[in-house]
Formats: structure tokens, sequence, C-alpha cells
């Protein structure tokens, strides 16, 4: 496809779609598709089609439109009404109260306060964002190559592949002060700087290699994947032409089918466009890309694992004294960037590294460690109201993310903590929360931003559960290759299920913070370097927490299970019966109409009465 | 690395200048600084799993924490590995060990060595087995780098993690070679194989361990037969002047870097390991070049695997003229799958490329081919032609002995040119090796029972590159010795290239380097290993001097095995044409003055020339008459009866035959 082709699609779909009165989004993301979404496409399709309007109204599955907690979701462009938890019985009422009548169908929009927001913008989710990495979301269907090209896809890897020599490449996202968002925020630009410095030096061809592993909670790379998976290969192209690559891998976890799909998919129509392979665009840059699937390994994610991974060998880290940029994947220089930081750059070569870097915090136009310049997805889980994926500028306050973004937590809740950074992040307490979204500045605080996983925590969290938590999953996923990582792990899992079961002692919480500095300092990679970042970071905040299971042998959040007892409150106990038909152990009796007592000999603290019970009668101390 | 600068590293308040890319660990050890570690092998690449070898390292950016294997000295820095962090690292390394294996010996020895006595939690997985796996991969990792084999393996991650085989069973490519049997640190691993009935299988074991220790430590400082195979001999060849060019007329060529092994090591060998013969060969030398894409032929369009290409078949390339890594790739592939001798085919076609430049050939008499030196495309189509029996590919398919018939006879050719300059000897095309200069490679090939082939004497490089056998005594005693030796590999069916190829590092200060003695006793070792049978390196010679003169023999009533049978083309002792001369004029002149007493000053080419055949067709006749004696044979080349006698091999008819012809 030469670029006369591409202005005309790009044309010809902008025409297109001024064409009809309206367009539906529906949005196909992990998420709404699991509450089936894809239903409503083909629903919504038939309903057009019986009343004969598809010439007036366009149904476009679409990417994830973020607000997860409110779905599944349709968006009406281009006025831009959203409506939520959309049912198969609801799409008549669309069709023909909104679209036919113009009047929006009230019960579907979104509430705040008891008041309905019609217009996406105006719903404080929404207003505080700013999309880049995810600016195409709401606007096009990712297994269409042509809505790519008619939203100026590809335009701009033409301009730079025709017009830039690749050291200006390089210099452009070195000055935009773009860094990894992978989690190690390395600036992307300096990465490539070495990369071909490497090339230079040995020789030998440099590979670029997609990193969406992605083994945090939460789903921002395959987000993108599923919802824009072409400006990812346009992020490729550049990056592969800035670097002198012919080979480009792009490595997804076999967990994440629908961004597996979409852009194997994404993959092929750029072939047959010839906009991948041999002589782009009739120059001499010719540049392909292969798909390879993880098996879903958490260490697989580590760069040095991952490339070890993808010439089909276990995912197993190495040192990286030599860095990867040198020798890499198949010993070649590699370049690995995240698929997030791969998806900003058809935008900052577009706009330019002035633009980018006049989003977020700091100066980079020196410096790209001076500053934390774009948007920065998050996903935002746990105890908040609108729970879902966002894009902010960096440099938003972590309270601005949880209580203008996220609308805070339901009444009656309290925010303990945030959890950033996913199993390998860290904690902070509420104190902490006017901390912007910035690499440094969370690092420092023992917290670092990581992939960007958020997850906020009520006062119902304990901590020693939590950290046992996270530190019992990485205790499965850590590969085993270096001694401080596989066996402190162990290590702090005894002592924090010790202090957990009330049998901690004086001493045990020194001990883990040694064995933490130990793996901290002494394991091989990444991974066990930041093992201990959970235990760590709940240490410094909640230190009090840990000494009370430890000398008072209580868990004030009401958690672990050797510590707390389950009762009935016999003043509130009404007999109703219920609890004992719910309790696993049948350990609860009691006559009906009368206060019931539970045998705390057999109960497990499971918590399940607590559940069941209408008339708070059960307690825990 | 000669012309790298040296690096200045601090260790400890000691000083060391070191290679760049040298790990922390080797340069410790260069002034005896001793780092602690239990995943470290000199045989295997730094795994740097233990962590125990962590020390500070400062360049100048403050001290921090790195694994002292793998860390390479790429600028000046300071090492400290004593501080109280890189103590406290240890320590608690160490205990987290003892935790999960209290009992094995060289994780308590080190514990001890630093205090940690008893571990401060309680490990779930606690092991005390004292030979238990302490997951250090060193198995894994020999297995792989040094075996090449891959047969071991971790599987499972975190503590579920230990070696095993794919699927937990018995990989049936374990050769049971015990490479990871000895460099366990635990004893954890024993060997269960049948091993197919050895006298004593451990002496087989530590006899090949051997022969792996040398390739994985000395073979790429030696002949990279791992990396290249034996292409690594192309430069040697053509930095001698040693290298067959155009008909064996010139030793060495400007565009041989073209074919040469780095452009094959990087560009073609693409299978991304050394391959060997048969299972558990760790010399490896095998070499293929996947995916190549045919140009001509029945396969045209193809692409196909080519085995190789070795030195013969690059230098037969040379010897043709052609210095086209492409075309190797090509004619090798067809020789192979024609099931024609690359060898053979070379020096057949270099042999008429001749013949059509002197004018004995031309287009009429080729059907065509412009058959010139270096001429690519026309050497192809006679080997397709040679295939399908058709052309001037029946006449040169035959060989250089029917060739110089056909030419005199039908040709009417001058015969004295074509025997000087068809290289063949008892009918069979000579190997790539110029042996103008070498007198004892010229024996070599000449007395060679087989014909000019090079397994039965390759002395060319200890002749003139080695300089080992400088004296005629030397390379009589070598044309005695050598074909002997080498016969008893064929004797044994085992491969050469561990004997020679790769040496220990000290044999150059060994009494007979060139017989690499060490290795002999290794073949006595595997030979004993197998049989039983204890045996010197003096019995393992007399059974192959016995096959020898068994073989001469069978020469002999063949029609082979007299002295006119061990003459040699006289391109073989020296130049026949005015070129060949005039291309290393100074040597020949400097014998001339030296050794023939000749002054070459104001002498013609041509009297020269003559001067030096004289000479040299002598000095080949003195040789034979010397070695014939050394094997007690007769000045005809007849093995002796009293020689069969000694030998054991008096049979009548064998006895009566020699005697028939004087022996």
């Amino acid at each position: 496809m030469n670029i006369e082709e591409l202005r005309k699609t790009r044309d010809e779909i902008g025409k297109r779609r001024e064409r009809y009165d309206a367009i539906l989004m529906v949005c196909t993301g992990t998420t709404c598709q699991a509450r089936g979404s894809l239903a409503l496409v083909d629903r919504l399709e038939n309903e057009l089609i019986k009343r004969d309007l598809t010439d007036r109204f366009l149904v476009v599955p679409t990417g994830c439109l973020g607000l997860c907690s409110e779905g599944p979701l349709i968006l009406v462009q281009p006025e831009g009404i959203l409506y939520t938890g959309v049912s198969e019985d609801d799409l008549a009422d669309i069709v023909k109260q909104h679209l036919l009548q113009n009047n929006f169908v009230d019960r579907l929009l979104y509430r705040l306060e008891g008041k309905a927001i019609a217009n996406m913008k105006e719903i404080p989710f929404y207003a505080g964002q700013q999309l880049l990495s995810l600016r195409h979301r709401s606007t096009l269907n990712p297994e269409k190559i042509d809505d790519y090209i008619g939203a100026n896809g590809y335009q701009t890897c033409y301009e730079v592949i025709t017009g830039m020599e690749p050291t200006e490449v390089v210099d452009t996202v070195v000055r935009s002060g773009l860094r990894g968002r992978g989690g190690g925020g390395y600036p992307t630009g300096l990465k490539w700087r070495a990369c071909r410095e490497a090339v230079e030096k040995t020789g030998n061809h440099p590979v670029v290699v997609c990193n969406a592993d992605e083994g945090d909670p939460g789903f921002m790379d395959q987000a993108i994947l599923a919802a824009d998976p072409h400006s990812v290969i346009e992020g490729m192209m550049i990056e592969a032409f800035a670097v002198g690559a012919k080979e480009g891998y792009v490595f997804v976890r076999k967990e994440h089918p629908l961004a597996l799909r979409r852009l194997s998919k994404a993959i092929e129509q750029a072939r047959r466009k010839k906009l991948l392979g041999v002589a782009i665009f009739g120059t001499d840059f010719s540049f392909d890309i292969n798909v390879h699937r993880g098996a879903g390994a958490y260490v697989s994610g580590e760069s040095s694992a991952l490339m070890q991974a993808l010439t089909g060998r276990p995912g197993e880290p190495e040192a990286k004294y030599v860095h990867t940029t040198e020798r890499g994947f198949r010993n070649m220089p590699t370049v690995l960037n995240n698929v997030e930081t791969i998806a900003l750059l058809p935008a900052i070569l577009e706009k330019g590294p002035v633009w980018f870097s006049s989003i977020g915090t700091g100066d980079v136009s020196k410096d790209p460690w001076n500053g934390n310049t774009g948007t920065k997805l998050v996903s935002l889980t746990g105890a908040v109201k609108n729970a879902g994926l966002l894009e902010v500028p960096m440099g938003t306050t972590l309270r601005e993310i949880v209580f203008d973004l996220g609308g805070g937590l339901p009444e009656g809740s309290e925010l303990k903590a945030v959890q950033l950074g996913g199993p390998t992040g860290g904690i902070l307490p509420e104190s902490q929360l006017d901390l912007p979204l910035e690499f440094d500045a969370l690092s420092e605080a023992d917290c670092p931003l990581g992939s960007g996983s958020m997850i906020a925590l009520d006062e119902t969290t304990c901590m020693v559960q939590l950290a046992k938590f996270m530190v019992g999953f990485l205790k499965e996923e850590s590969c085993g290759k270096c001694t401080p990582c596989r066996e402190g792990l162990v290590a702090m899992d005894v002592l924090l299920r010790k202090i957990a079961s009330g049998e901690g002692e004086k001493g045990d919480l020194d001990l883990i913070t040694e064995y933490g500095q130990t793996m901290t300092e002494a394991s091989l990679c990444d991974l066990g370097r930041s093992a201990a970042t959970p235990v760590v970071s709940t240490l410094r905040y909640f230190r009090d927490e840990f000494e009370i299971h430890i000398k008072d042998g209580k868990c004030s959040a009401g958690k672990c299970r050797d510590l707390i007892s389950y009762n009935i409150i016999a003043d509130n106990c009404t007999g109703c019966t219920v609890c004992v038909e719910a309790c696993p152990e049948n350990v609860i009796s009691g006559e009906p109409g009368k206060p019931h007592v539970i045998d705390q000999d057999g109960c497990t603290r499971c918590g399940i009465c607590r559940e069941v019970c209408r008339f708070d009668a059960v307690e825990v101390r | 690395m000669s012309d790298q600068q040296l690096i200045k590293v601090e260790i400890d308040g000691k000083s060391v200048e070191v290679e760049p890319e040298t790990t922390v660990f080797e340069a410790a050890a260069k002034v005896d600084v001793n780092i602690p570690a239990l995943c470290h092998s000199e045989l295997v690449e730094p795994y740097a799993s233990c962590r125990l070898c962590m020390v500070e390292v400062d360049e100048g950016d403050g001290p921090r924490l790195v694994t002292s294997c793998n860390y390479p000295v790429r600028g000046p820095l300071t090492v400290t590995t004593d501080s109280d962090r890189v103590t406290r690292t240890r320590k608690t390394i160490l205990e987290l060990l003892l935790a999960r294996w209290p009992e094995v010996k060289p994780i308590m020895d080190m514990a001890k060595f630093f205090n940690v006595d008893k571990p401060r939690f309680q490990h779930p997985l606690a092991d005390c087995n004292p030979n238990a796996c302490i997951l250090c991969g060193l198995c894994v990792q020999v297995c792989s780098q040094g075996v090449l084999e891959d047969v071991v393996n971790f599987s499972g991650r975190a503590t579920e993690r230990r070696i095993s085989m794919p699927y937990g069973g018995e990989n049936p490519h374990c050769t049971g070679c015990g490479a990871c049997v000895e460099i366990c640190p635990t004893d954890a691993i024993r060997l269960t194989d049948d091993p197919n009935g050895p006298a004593d299988p451990d002496m087989v074991r530590r006899a090949g361990m051997r022969v792996t220790r040398e390739m994985i430590l000395l073979d790429r400082k030696q002949s990279n037969l791992r990396d290249v195979g034996t292409a690594h001999l192309i430069e040697t060849m053509n930095e001698n002047d040693l290298l067959p060019v155009m008909n064996f007329r010139f030793g060495s060529h400007d565009d041989v870097q073209q074919i040469g092994s780095d452009v094959f090591g990087k560009k073609y060998f693409e299978l991304g390991k050394p391959d060997g013969c048969w299972l558990g060969c760790t010399v490896s030398c095998c070499k293929a070049v996947p995916g190549f894409q045919l140009s001509t032929g029945p396969y045209k369009g193809e692409r196909v695997l080519v085995e190789g290409p070795e030195y013969e078949t690059l230098a037969g390339a040379a010897n043709m003229g052609i210095f086209d890594p492409e075309f190797v790739l090509e004619y090798k592939f067809y020789c192979d799958t024609y099931g024609i001798d690359a060898i053979s085919f070379s020096s057949s076609v270099a042999f008429a490329m001749e013949c059509f430049e002197i004018g004995i050939l031309d287009p009429e008499r080729t059907e065509g081919l412009e058959l010139v030196f270096g001429a690519a495309d026309e050497v192809l189509q006679l080997l397709h032609l040679m295939a399908k029996g058709q052309g001037f590919g029946r006449i040169a398919g035959k060989g250089i002995r029917f060739m110089k018939y056909y030419f005199e006879e039908h040709y009417d050719a001058d015969s004295g040119l074509l025997q000087d300059i068809g290289m063949e000897a008892k009918g069979l095309e000579y190997s790539q090796y110029v042996t103008k200069d070498s007198l004892a490679q010229q024996g070599g090939y000449g007395m060679a029972l087989k014909g000019a082939h090079h397994d039965e004497a390759w002395l060319v490089l200890m002749d003139k590159v080695m300089d080992q056998i400088p004296n005629f005594k030397d390379k009589v005693e070598a044309l005695y010795y050598f074909p002997i030796w080498r016969t008893w590999f064929g004797l044994c069916g085992l491969c050469r290239l561990p004997w020679n190829e790769v040496e220990p590092a000290d044999n150059p200060e060994t009494d007979e380097p060139a017989k690499v003695p060490e290795h002999v006793q290794n073949y006595c070792e595997l030979f004993e290993g197998v049989t039983g049978k204890g045996q010197k390196p003096d019995d393992l010679l007399e059974m192959s001097e016995r096959m020898y003169n068994f073989q001469r023999v069978f020469n002999l009533r063949m029609g082979y095995g007299k002295r006119e049978h061990d003459a040699v083309p006289y391109r073989s002792l020296g130049p026949v044409i005015k070129e060949e001369y005039e291309s290393r004029a100074d040597r020949y002149d400097s014998q001339l003055a030296d050794e023939v007493g000749v002054d070459p000053s104001g002498m013609s080419t041509e009297d020269k020339m003559a001067a030096l055949r004289e000479y040299r067709e002598e000095a080949y006749e003195k040789l034979l008459d010397a070695v014939y004696k050394k094997r007690g044979w007769t000045k005809d080349g007849v093995p002796k009866a009293k020689t069969l006698k000694s030998l054991g091999i008096d049979f009548p008819d064998l006895v009566n035959l020699v005697k028939k012809h004087g022996g």
C-alpha cells in the first residue's frame, strides 16, 4: 500500500462515517464481553436490519471503554452518550427512544449521587482522563484495519520512514521524555540509542520485542492490544526503523485470548496491505512481526526470562550486567518495550516531543530521567465505586485517581491503603495519597509504580494477610534459579504464617527485614530483587499492625483466622436459623426463635455466618 | 585479543591487569583471591545461581553488590570481596541454603567457614539427605555446553524446581558419559545405564571425559572445531602457502577469505549448535547449512540442508580457482546427492581446467564448456553431466588417471606434461594440500596404501607449520610411525580427531609433541576399558603394523604394491611451469644455492627448474629407500618375509607372494 492509497482509504472512511446519523460503539473489552456484549452487537445489528435502519446507524464493536464496573457499555457517537449496564432487553429502547425519537434512555445512564449524567465527557471517571495510548478506544473497530487508517493510522510511520533519519527518531523519543511503561521507567530513547551502539559495535542484527506478557492484576496491555492493535504495530514499525531491525516479536500471554486474536488478525491485515513485509512504502525498510504465545509463568514478563521463553526455553532470567540491548534474544541486540510504551509512539512522532513532554511533570528537554512525561494507564480495582481502566497524565495524585475518578469508596467504608504495581509492588497508607503518579517519587516511598495496577483497600484489609498473600504468590512464581529469591521467599512465608497464626516472636520482623534486604540486594533478576517489596512497604507503613499480631495476638482487621473468633450477639439474634443452614462445619446450634451459639472448637472462622446474617448478630472478636 | 588494551583491576588491594570481558571471578583468581561459590566450574559458563560469589564492585560511582562469576571487566574497577555487606549477604544466603539442606557437605563446610551455625527459621522442605541436589545447575550446564546434549534440565518452578529428564522419565539421548556425575558437587547423580558390556565402564568414561574436558577448555583456543569444524584449516593453509590453488600450481590466494571459516561460521552455519557424527561426541565438528536455495540441477529452486562444508570441500573450490561460498554449497550438495566424492571431483576438474587453459582441451572437446579456472557455472554443469553420464562428464567423471590416458590417446597430448600435472597416485586424486615444500607429505601421499589421501599420513602441518620434524631422519621416522598409528584408528573404528586436533595445553613441552603422547595414552585406556586388555602405546602400534603390512601385501597381490606404484606426479615435488616457479622463486633459489650447490643468479627459470627437479626427484627416491628400510621392506617396496614373520603374519600365501617379488 502506498501513501496515496493510504490517504484515499482514510478519506473514504471519514466520508462513510459522516453518512451515519449515529454510530453505536459497543464495548467488547474483556469485562463487557464476559457480561455478554458480543450478543449485544448481534442483537443491535438485527434490530437495525429489522427496522431497515442500517443506512442511518452503524454498530461498531470497540475496545475497552474503561468503566468496567458499569458494563456492558454502549457509547452513542458522535454525541458521546454513554449507556451502562445494558442488557439485550434494553436494545429495543435504545433504538426506538434514542435513535428514532432522540430521547435518552434514562434508566441506563450513569448516575452520580442519584443524578444521571448522559454525556461521557461529563462523568468524573472520564473527565479526569487524557487518552494517548488508548486514543482510539471509543472511535474504531479494532478488527478493521480501515478503521485505523481512517483515524489517520499508519500516516505517521510513513512520514517517519520516508522523511526522517533513524537517529532523528531516536532523538525525538529521547526528547519526549518517554519512559518505559512496563515498570522500570527506563527512558525508551536511551534504550534505543544503546541498541544502536551495540549494533555498531557487534555488527549483529537488532530485534525489537514487545512485552505483552502482563502478569499483574489489571489489564492495561491486553486492553490496548484488544482496543487498538494497529497502534502497537505502527509503534513497532517506528521502533524498528529507529534501531534498524527487520524482525519484531510480540510476546503475549496465551491467557489473553482476545488480545492475541485481535493482534494476530491485525498483523495479517497489515501484511496483506503490505504495511508489514519487504520494502514497505516502496522504501528499503523491511519489517515483519511474529506473535509468540507465552505459557503464563509470571517470571516470563522479566526481560531476560522473556527472551529465553521466546526461544522456546523455560522463562528463566539471566544476569543483565551485559544489557539485553547488547545481547538479548538469540544473543542479538534486542530492544524490549512494553505494549503501552509502544502504543504511545505514533502520537509522539505525529505531534512531537514538545507536545508529549508538556503532558505530565518535569523538564525533560535535557535529560529524560528528569521528569515523568505523557500519560499512564491505571487499572483501578478494589474497594472503589468506579473500577476500571483509565489513562491520566503522569503526576496526577493517587488521591485524585481514587477519589475523583474512582469515585471514592462506598458509603460506610474507609480507605486504608492502596496497593500499587502488582505482586512485587508496594503499599501506601491513606496519608501518602497525595503522592503523584511518578516513577521516582513512588519508588522512594517503597511503592514502585510498576505497570500501573492499583487496588484500593478498605479497613477490613489485614496487612499481615496481604503481605502473606503476596509472598505466597511469589513463592510459587519464583523461577527458583537463584538462592535468595527461591529460599528467601520460603523463609518470609514461614515467618509471616507464624505471625498470622499468633505464634510470632520478638525479632521475627527484624529477621524478615534481613532476609528482605538480602533478597533485594543479591537476587539475580528484578522479580527476586523486588519480591520483598510488598513486605518491606507494609512493614514500613503498618509496622504497628504486625507488632499487635505478635505482642497481643490480635488481628485488628479481623482476618487472621487463628487470632479471631466469631460470636453471636444474643441481643441481636432472632433465631432465624439462616446461619445454621449456611455453616459448612455445622457448629452453630440453637432453637428457632431463640439466640444461637457458635461452638468455637469446630469453627474454622470462615465468616459465612456473618455474611448471611441479616440482623448484624455475628461479631468478630 | 592481543591488540586490546588491558584493564587494571584492584581486588582487595591487589592489582591485576586483565583483558576486557574477563570476569571479576577470573581476575580475582589471578591474584589468588579466593571467592566462594557453589555453582561455579571452569567447564561451564557462569550461571550465577548460588549468589555466594557476590562482591562489591566500584567503577567510580560507589560500591555495588554484583556476582563476580559473571560480572565482566569493561573498565577500571575496584573490587572488595570481604566487606561487611558482602559477608552479611553471604551469611544470609548460607543460612537459607543450610535451612533447606542441613546435611550437604559443601554447604556445611562453607557455612562453618562463615560462622553460620543454625538457621533461624524452620524450612518446611528441609532435606537431611547428605547427597541432596542443591539446584546449582552444574549438571544442566555441562550437559548443554560441554557435552552438547541437553539431556538433563530443570523442571518446575520455585521450590518445585528439580533436575529431571523430559517428562520425568529417562532420556534416551543420554549416553551415560558421566560428565554430570563428575561435576556434581554433592554426588547426587547416579548412573543407571546399561553400558553395552565394556570391561571397565568407568575407565571408558574417564577417557571420554578427558576428551570432553579438553574440548570445552581448549578447542576455542586451538582449532575452533565446535564453531567452524575442519573449515578452520583454510586460513592456516593459505597463510602457509599450502592451500591448493588452480590445480595445485599455487599455495595461496588473495580471495580465500571469501570462502574462509569466518564467513561460514558467521553467515552460514546457522543450526545454532555444534553437532557430532554420533550421539555424545563432544568434538562436534559436524556443520551444516540450513535452508540453502539451490540454483542449478534437478533440485533447482528448492531449499535444502547442506552438510559441511569441510576443509577439503572449501580447498577443492580454491583448487578450481573459485572463491564463492554459494558455489561451495551448491557443489557440495550435489556431490553428496550424487554420491560423488568432493575431493576426487574437485581435483579432477582442476586438472581438466589446466588442460583446457593449456590447450589440450577446447570447447569442442568439452562439448561447449568453457572450462577455465574460476568457471563456477561450467563446473556445476559438468557435475550434473557426470551424474548423468553424458557429454564431457563421461570422461572427466572417470578421474585423472583415465583422463591422462584419454587425452594422450585421443588428443595426442604430451604424456610427460600430463603425468606432471595430473595429481593422482595409485589412481586416487590428491587431497587438498600442496606438498611441494614438504618432503614428508610427498612421501605421505606417495606411499599411502590407498592412494594420495591424507588420512594415512597427514604430515604437512607438523612438517611445514609446526616444524616438528626438521631433519631427514625425523621425516623418515614420521613416515614409519604415523601411517601405522593412523591405521590403528581405522582398525578400531575410532575417530582420530580427538587425538591431535585439540591437544593438551602442555603438549608442546613433551618429548614428542607431534605424537601427542598423553592422547595416545588415553586411547590405550579406552582400548583397555572396552576390551579389558591392558595395552601400552607400543602394543597398539604393533597391532596396527601387522595390519599395515598385511594391506601392503594385499596391494602387491592386486598389482599396486611396489616402488613404481609409490611414484608421484612431479607437481607434488616441485614447480612444473614457469609461473609456478616464479611464484615462490625466493624459496627455490635459496634451496638451489644452499642445498643443491648451484648458483641460481644468471640462470634462466627453465634451467633453475631443471636443476631443482633433479634434486627433488632424487630426494624423493632417497626418502623411499630410507622409509622402506625402516619398515622392513625391500628397495622395491615389498615387505620382507622376515618382517612378516616378526609380525606374526607369515601365512604361507603371504610369504610365497612376497618371496616371488624379492621380499
